[in-house]
C-alpha cells in the first residue's frame, strides 16, 4: 500500500471509529447524564409550550414522568409505517435498556395515522386500549408492527374484527367492548388532538418522527428512522 | 434516434471511457468529491432540523460529528443493507458521471449532452433516499398531489424502486455520454477499441 492509500484508509478508519454511540454510558451501563452542554435561550420552547407535547400527560408513556426525567422523546407513530416498524424492532429495545429503564429518558408515544389507511382505525384502537389499560396498548401496537403485512389494504371494519380477536385473545380486555368504543367514534377527538399536535410540531406526513426535551427544553427533531447513536448525542444522556 | 446499450461492447466502451477518464488523477479526485457530495445531499436532505441543530452549536464537536454520520447509509442505522447500498452505488455513478461529463465539456469541447441523465438520476436518488428514510411518506405525498395516493400501496419495496430507476437512469446516462466520446481520444487513447 502507498502512503497515499495509507493515509485515506486511516482516515476512513478514524472517520469509522467516530461512528459509534458516544455520549455518557458507552459501556451500556446507567450513569448519570452530564449536564447538557448549552445553555437554553428565554425563548426556547419547553415541555409546556411545544406543540409536541400539547396533552402530553394523557399519552402513552414509557420511563419516568416526563416532567421529570433528563430526556423525553416524544414520538409520533403510525402502526401500518414500515419505517416506525423498524424502529421498533431496531431502537426502542435498546432505548429501553440504556436509557427508558434506568430512568433517564421518558418515551412518549403518539398515534399518528398518516401513512396508510388501515393505520387510522388501528390508532383508534390504539386509543381505546390505552383508556382501558396502559399494558395492552404496548401489546396492541407491538402486534400491529408485527403484523402490517396482513393488515395492509384492509379494511376499517377488517382492522377492527382483527384487533378485537387479537385483543380477546392475549389481553384481559373487554376487546368487543373496546373496539366497539373505538369503532363508534368514541376515540377520534383523541387521535384528532394528535394529528393536530404533529401538524403544529411540523411532523408533516413523516414517520416516524421525533422531538427532542433535554431538562424539558426542546432541542431538536427528528424525522424518518433515527438511530440510538443520534439519540443519545443529541440529548446528551 | 436513441441508442440503448444492449450489447456487451457497448458495457465494454462504457468500461474504458471511465476507465480512461478517472485514470486522470484529478478527475478521478473529482469524481470522488461529487460522490461524497451526493451522498452527503442524500443523506442530510433526510435530516434538515438534526443538521440545523448540530450546526448551531448545541452539542460538543465529537457529538456533533456522530450524529451526522449517524445519518449516512452504512456508517449509520437509517437505511437497511439493501438501501443503504443503492443509495453509495447512486453517489458513486452520479460523481463517475459527472466526472465524464466535465471531462467531455472542457477536453472535447462540446456542449453537457448527457448531461441531463445526471440531474434526473440525482433528483430520483434523493426521492429513494427520502423513502427509504421515512417509509412511503414521501412518495404518499406525492401521489397524492397527482390524487392517485392508493398507487403507493402497490409499491412494495417501500421506495426502493426509486433507488433503482435512478440507477438505470445513472447508466444509461453514463453509457450515452460513453457513445458521445467514441471516436475520440482520452490521454491519447482511443474510446473505441471495436
Amino acid at each position: 500500500m502507498n502512503r497515499r492509500g495509507f493515509l485515506t484508509t486511516g482516515l476512513a478508519l478514524a472517520l469509522a471509529g467516530c461512528a459509534g454511540d458516544g455520549g455518557a454510558g458507552e459501556d451500556g451501563t446507567t450513569t448519570t447524564a452530564p449536564p447538557a452542554t448549552s445553555t437554553p435561550t428565554p425563548d426556547a420552547e419547553t415541555l409546556d409550550t411545544h406543540p409536541a407535547a400539547a396533552d402530553l400527560a394523557a399519552q402513552p408513556t414509557l420511563g419516568p414522568d416526563p416532567r421529570e426525567a433528563t430526556g423525553v422523546i416524544v414520538a409520533f407513530e403510525d402502526p401500518s409505517c414500515p419505517t416506525c416498524r423498524r424502529f421498533e424492532e431496531n431502537v426502542v429495545p435498546q432505548l429501553r435498556e440504556e436509557l427508558i429503564d434506568p430512568g433517564t429518558v421518558s418515551f412518549v408515544f403518539r398515534g399518528y395515522p398518516v401513512i396508510y389507511p388501515w393505520g387510522e382505525p388501528a390508532t383508534k384502537a390504539l386509543e381505546a386500549a390505552y383508556d382501558h389499560d396502559a399494558a395492552a396498548h404496548w401489546t396492541l401496537l407491538a402486534h400491529y408492527f408485527a403484523n402490517q403485512g396482513s393488515y395492509r389494504g384492509s379494511e376499517p371494519a377488517t382492522v377492527y374484527d382483527e384487533t378485537e380477536s387479537f385483543l380477546a385473545a392475549e389481553t384481559d380486555l373487554d376487546a368487543t367492548a373496546v373496539v366497539d368504543a373505538a369503532r363508534n367514534g368514541e376515540y377520534d377527538a383523541a387521535v384528532q388532538t394528535d394529528l393536530d399536535a404533529g401538524e403544529a410540531a411540523g411532523a408533516g406526513g413523516r414517520t416516524p418522527h421525533l422531538f427532542f426535551f433535554r431538562d424539558g427544553v426542546y432541542r431538536t427533531k427528528s424525522g424518518g428512522f433515527t438511530g440510538i447513536t443520534t439519540i443519545k448525542n443529541v440529548l446528551e444522556v | 434516434m436513441v441508442r440503448l446499450p444492449t450489447a456487451t461492447r457497448d458495457w465494454r466502451l462504457v468500461g474504458r471511457t471511465v476507465r480512461l477518464v478517472l485514470g486522470i488523477p484529478s478527475y478521478a479526485a473529482w469524481a470522488l468529491l461529487l460522490s461524497i457530495l451526493a451522498l452527503t445531499v442524500f443523506s442530510l436532505s433526510q435530516s434538515l432540523s438534526v443538521l440545523a441543530f448540530v450546526l448551531s452549536g448545541a452539542v460538543p464537536a465529537g457529538a456533533g460529528l456522530r450524529i451526522l454520520l449517524d445519518q449516512y447509509p452504512v456508517l449509520g442505522p437509517r437505511y437497511d443493507l439493501v438501501t443503504g447500498f443503492a443509495l453509495l452505488a447512486i453517489a458513486a455513478l452520479v460523481g463517475v458521471n459527472l466526472a465524464l461529463v466535465t471531462y467531455h465539456v472542457r477536453e472535447h469541447g462540446l456542449s453537457a449532452e448527457g448531461g441531463g441523465g445526471s440531474a434526473v438520476g440525482v433528483l430520483l436518488g434523493l426521492l429513494g433516499a427520502g423513502c427509504a428514510a421515512c417509509g412511503s411518506a414521501i412518495l404518499a405525498g406525492l401521489l397524492s398531489l397527482f390524487g392517485v395516493a392508493g398507487l403507493g400501496t402497490l409499491l412494495p419495496f417501500e421506495g426502493l424502486e426509486f433507488s433503482a430507476v435512478a440507477l438505470v437512469v445513472l447508466l444509461l446516462s453514463t453509457y450515452w455520454l460513453a457513445e458521445g466520446m467514441r471516436g475520440g481520444e482520452i490521454r491519447g487513447c482511443p474510446v473505441d477499441i471495436d
